[in-house]
């Protein structure tokens, strides 16, 4: 049951912004992270601010320089099923696909689905676990066959995003507003890990909304792509992901970048396996050295060794699918 | 021990009186065996149907439970000072109010515990509850219910429950009853004449009913005469335990489900939730709903449990079995669920030696309740994987193997001869359809994506019986009411059941309206469960509509003046054979208009003595694994059932897939996950616990009824099918996966942990 709240629907960002200077007013896009948080009761709130009424957050346009701006409450039913998306920036679209359910996809925002709470299930449940303020994680002596193989500390979960690895392997970046000031962050520095702090999920403060999310101009050569592995076909989370975004030059990759999801307490940027590819052909050497590379380091728990075949198995597969 | 087709437990068998008309066989028939669309389809697909948990009545009051939230714990104290004084509050009950120390969960013809017991043994037992205006206030005024736990010691797994030292759940120890021995023959003998020994321990999870309406009731009192609307699978068993419980004649108890959203044996049983929902109606003099949170469904409404299963089998080089040694121990939970699965191993295929032992502990988890087969699908997944061990081992095609241990009679007591039994059919028609001989002759796949092929049989051991009574009236009109005590937990009851008083009496199925499952105004039939509805029922309501038409006959026989016994019946319309100029329609059959009605009863006749009825089946698939990420895709399934006759074709392949869909849940998807530390669930929402979804189900599947009639077993010659459609799918997919990977996985669920361990496990060998 719902904890008691009010609801502000606002037609303007600027109205939105000053309504979310009250201290625990939380935002609302589509709502499917939020409103199950506040069933759960892992947090609570006084005021939602839903943003689904303002059309300046709305849309997906080209920008003047090739990029592309993809605005906050843009769904992701939308953005699976944008042309342009597909053909240029394939790993968003790869990913915005195979989130959760189609009415969940009709229902959640790109900005939501960035900024959604992880999916711990001691977090999500009745557990007052270290992320929800207590002193214990559950999870690492636990049931934690879901839980992350690197970037643990004090708190093991992996990042539930599948459109964030994909967004930053891409170099999108994210313009955030608040009611005094404007910035932008990039989506590879806007999830925090628990090394830095284990009880909050991105650098945003409680009054800055993401208004948009801007891509760069797809460089020529560019080839990206987003697979999850899952234990049931539809509506699940991934237990192993992995976006790839390669520039080629012929069959040599030029550039790489490389995030993992279902890995770490953020979307993890897999440098080994891009220092294992770049400069190479993806032969069969360099694709089984990136394999191995892509879990080298990790420190699984005591439930979740599993991941590193499914990683290994995954990126080779990836890799060899991007090699064409 | 000798086991029987049984429809009932202890005492004197029951039974309901004979019938008036005689009733054989149907020579053929038009309407039986065709496929028709569920006749309340469209109130179903629309929303127009009123499910218990659609009901509203004026005045309602909304109920709410408050549930330990430890593992085991013992209550101390309940203060409900502030929950009292919340905006809405109406009520609040806990063990101190009196009246509601009503004794529950049965033990040796006593009770072991009360509705709001204080020893809490296990997350989610009943604390107390609260009746307010609204949902959120009963919600939040079970929040303000400050308990004082101590909590102690827990123990959630099955063989920590019986080490020196396990906290004590009941008086007693951990053990519930003795354990079950099911034996015959010389097993040692067995053995020894064996050339061929396979041996395996084989292990499946725990797995939850989740039915799609969660469970709950709405109760309304008026002067001491009581209604419930329930979701339940058998109003009559609510009345008989609410009448029990609140100490009512049974006349003075109403129980209506006629709409309910699923129960696949978590609804047989009274649920506490009726019982409190109708103490805080009577406080309050006001209608009480209570329907659970979906997180208590997942807690506190039973389970299938998870099991251990230790097999031996031995067979002679030709594959002829010769012993059989199995061992299956799970947890009834914190009460006195059944976690046997011993009956498969020691019915499905003819061996003369056999030892099967189950034993069922206690843990500190919500207790079992009966699912879908109780223990069979289970047991299949133990035995059906070492027989294809077996075949492996002999050299021969798992096929084959079957096929030369079909039971010639039941494996028990006397060997009581089969009433019917299409083992072999289901086996060999099964694999032509599924074309198996080319499957298996195909070379193994190179890649990383390995397909394999797998096949499974079954048998199931309840038949169905007496008692049953229904109704059929006939109007003037020549339309009909069916009036029967049985529900419809999904299965299409109402539909067979219009489709058998179409097919007698000629009503076209549009003019026949059904009432059922309401203990006031609907006859007495048993809980639908064990699959025996349709085998229990179906002969009744026969035998109404015969019983109507042989009125009618006289009636017209009367009129036309000719003997009964020269009249033909067809088409709503009575022909004299010897004069056929002497015809009369049933509207226009005077004694008919003059009565308004005619009113026809009909009863479940007995079964035969000396013989034993059991529904089998044999199911094939395909599967693909990527051995790189352990997924695992169902390409096809492929059910061939023997349940005897076949009423609806259409709701029988929808049995079929549901159960192939459920059993996927066990092989491939499905896990209760209990922290190891708290002894909570953690998975106890329909996110985390995976039930499969249309994608991971198979793409191709389909249905292979052998169509016999079973006419030594009653009337409709129909079998049950609702249980044996889940039993061999999840072994038919561990079989198929063994084949593709060519390494034996033996825990369930297939998830890619498991699949990616199996296969670093078989690398480190090689
Ligand atoms: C059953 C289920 C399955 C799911 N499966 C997947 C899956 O497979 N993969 C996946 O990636 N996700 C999954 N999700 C998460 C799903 O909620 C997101 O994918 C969805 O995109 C969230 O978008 P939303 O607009 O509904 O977010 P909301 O619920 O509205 O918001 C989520 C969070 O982000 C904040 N927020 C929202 N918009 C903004 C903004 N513009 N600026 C700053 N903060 C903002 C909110 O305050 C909130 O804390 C699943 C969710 C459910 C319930
Ligand atoms: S992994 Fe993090 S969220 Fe989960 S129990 Fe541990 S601290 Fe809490």
């Amino acid at each position: 049951m719902l904890p008691k709240f009010s609801h502000l629907r606002p037609a303007t960002l600027r109205e939105a912004l000053a309504a979310l200077d009250a201290s625990d007013a939380r935002i609302h896009g589509g709502g499917t992270d939020l409103v199950g948080c506040l069933r759960d009761r892992v947090f609570t709130t006084e005021r939602v601010v839903s943003l689904s009424a303002i059309p300046e957050l709305r849309g997906i346009a080209a920008t003047g320089d090739g990029g592309l701006r993809i605005g906050a409450t843009a769904t992701l039913t939308e953005i699976a099923g944008h042309p342009a998306i597909a053909d240029r920036f394939t790993a968003i679209a790869d990913a915005a696909r195979v989130v959760a359910s189609p009415q969940l996809r009709n229902q959640g925002t790109i900005a939501g689905n960035l900024c959604q709470k992880p999916r711990c299930w001691y977090y999500r449940g009745d557990f007052h676990c270290l992320r929800k303020g207590g002193e214990l994680c559950y999870a690492y002596e636990g049931e934690n066959q879901h839980h992350c193989i690197f970037g643990g500390d004090l708190c093991y979960i992996v990042h539930p995003s599948d459109t964030a690895p994909a967004l930053a392997a891409l170099g999108a970046v994210c313009r955030v507003s608040s009611a005094s000031a404007t910035r932008s962050v990039p989506v590879d520095r806007l999830h925090v890990p628990p090394s830095v702090d284990p009880r909050r999920e991105t650098v945003l403060e409680p009054d800055e909304v993401v208004t948009e999310l801007v891509l760069p101009a797809p460089p020529a050569g560019l080839r990206s792509s987003y697979l999850k592995i899952r234990s049931r076909n539809a509506w699940d989370f991934a237990l192993a992901g992995v976006a790839l975004a390669l520039v080629f030059d012929g069959d040599i990759v030029r550039s790489a970048r490389v995030f993992l999801s279902g890995a770490a307490p953020v979307p993890w940027r897999s440098t080994a396996v891009e220092a294992a590819i770049t400069g190479q052909a993806l032969d069969a050497a360099t694709i089984a050295a990136a394999a191995s590379a892509a879990v080298a380091g990790a420190e699984p728990l005591s439930g979740n060794a599993y991941k590193l075949a499914l990683f290994e198995g995954l990126v080779a597969g990836q890799l060899e699918a991007i090699r064409g | 021990m000798t086991e029987r087709t049984d429809y009932h437990i202890g005492g004197t068998p029951p039974e309901t009186p004979g019938n008036d008309a005689a009733a054989g066989p149907w020579p053929a028939t038009t309407v039986v065996g065709s496929r028709q669309p569920r006749i309340d389809a469209y109130e179903r697909v629309s929303g127009t149907a009123v499910y218990p948990h659609d009901v509203s009545l004026p005045g309602m009051l909304h109920g709410a439970i408050l549930r330990c939230p430890h593992a085991h714990a013992r209550v101390l104290a309940v203060d409900t000072a502030a929950a009292e004084k919340m905006p809405g509050v109406a009520a609040v009950i806990t063990a101190a109010t009196p009246g509601a120390d009503i004794p529950w969960y049965e033990r040796d013809g006593g009770f072991a515990s009360t509705l709001f017991d204080p020893h809490c043994r296990h997350q989610g037992e009943e604390v107390a509850a609260v009746a307010a205006e609204t949902p959120l206030q009963a919600v939040d005024a079970i929040r303000a219910i400050r308990v004082t736990y101590e909590e102690l010691p827990f123990v959630v797994d099955d063989t920590a429950a019986l080490a020196p030292g396990a906290p004590a759940i009941h008086d007693g120890g951990n053990l519930i009853g003795e354990p079950r021995v099911r034996s015959r023959g010389d097993i040692a003998a067995g053995f020894a004449e064996a050339e061929v020994v396979v041996e395996g321990v084989y292990r499946t999870s725990c797995q939850i009913h989740a039915p799609m309406e969660p469970h709950g009731s709405v109760a309304r009192w008026d002067g001491n005469r009581l209604t419930v609307w329930d979701s339940t699978q058998g109003v009559y068993d609510v009345q008989e335990r609410l009448a029990a419980a609140l100490e009512l004649p049974r006349s003075s108890v109403r129980v209506i489900g006629p709409y309910m959203g699923g129960g696949f044996g978590s609804k047989l049983e009274t649920g506490k939730y009726t019982v409190i929902a109708t103490l805080l109606a009577r406080m309050t003099a006001r209608p009480v709903k209570i329907f659970l949170p979906r997180e208590d469904c997942f807690t506190s409404t039973g389970n299938r449990p998870a099991n251990t299963m230790t097999i031996k089998i031995g067979a002679k080089a030709d594959g002829t079995l010769t012993a059989i040694e199995y061992a299956s121990s799970g947890s009834g939970g914190a009460y006195f669920g059944d976690a046997g699965t011993g009956a498969l191993p020691a019915y499905l295929y003819q061996v003369a030696n056999l030892h099967a032992i189950d034993t069922t502990v206690h843990t500190n988890a919500g207790k079992a309740r009966p699912m879908r087969a109780p223990g069979v699908p289970q047991a299949a997944w133990a035995l059906e994987q070492a027989m294809d061990e077996l075949a492996a081992k002999l050299g021969l095609d798992p096929l084959e193997l079957r096929l030369r241990n079909i039971p010639a009679t039941l494996q028990a007591g006397p060997g009581l001869p089969f009433t019917s039994q299409h083992l072999r059919e289901c086996l060999v028609k099964g694999a032509e359809a599924f074309g198996w001989a080319e499957a298996v002759a195909r070379p193994p796949d190179e890649g990383h994506l390995r397909r394999g092929v797998g096949l499974a049989a079954g048998m199931w051991f309840y038949s169905g019986g007496p008692p049953s009574t229904v109704v059929v009236k006939l109007h003037a009109d020549g339309s009909a009411n069916l009036n029967m005590g049985a529900s419809d937990i999904g299965c299409g009851t109402k539909t067979w059941a219009a489709m058998i008083v179409a097919e007698e009496l000629g009503v076209p199925l549009e003019q026949i309206q059904v009432e059922h499952a309401d203990t006031a105004t609907t006859q007495y039939a048993t809980s639908s469960g064990g699959s025996k509805t349709v085998p229990s029922d179906s002969p009744a309501v026969l035998a109404a509509a015969r019983s109507v038409k042989h009125q009618l006959i006289g009636f017209a026989a009367e009129q036309l003046g000719v003997p009964a016994d020269d009249l033909v019946y067809a088409d709503l319309a009575l022909t004299s054979r010897s004069d056929p100029s002497k015809t009369l329609k049933v509207t226009e059959i005077g004694m008919l208009g003059r009565r308004g009605v005619v009113v026809g009863t009909g009863y479940r006749e007995p079964n035969p003595e000396g013989s034993f009825t059991a529904p089998t089946c044999a199911q094939f698939c395909e599967v693909e694994v990527d051995t790189r990420t352990g997924g695992l895709r169902i390409l096809r399934f492929l059910g061939a059932h023997d349940s005897g006759r076949v009423l609806n074709r259409l709701t029988f392949d929808n049995q079929v897939f549901g159960g192939m869909a459920m059993g996927i849940g066990l092989g491939v998807t499905e896990e209760r996950v209990l922290d190891r530390q708290t002894g909570r669930m953690v998975n106890a929402n329909l996110h985390d616990y995976k039930i499969p979804t249309m994608l991971d189900v198979a793409g191709d599947h389909a249905c292979l009824p052998i169509d016999e009639p079973d006419h030594a077993f009653n009337t409709t010659g129909a079998k049950g099918l609702g249980e044996p459609a889940t039993i061999p799918t999840a072994a038919a997919v561990g079989n198929a996966v063994a084949r593709a990977l060519g390494v034996r996985i033996s825990d369930a669920p297939l998830t890619p942990r498991r699949i990616l361990d199996a296969l670093a496990a078989q690398r480190k060998e090689a």
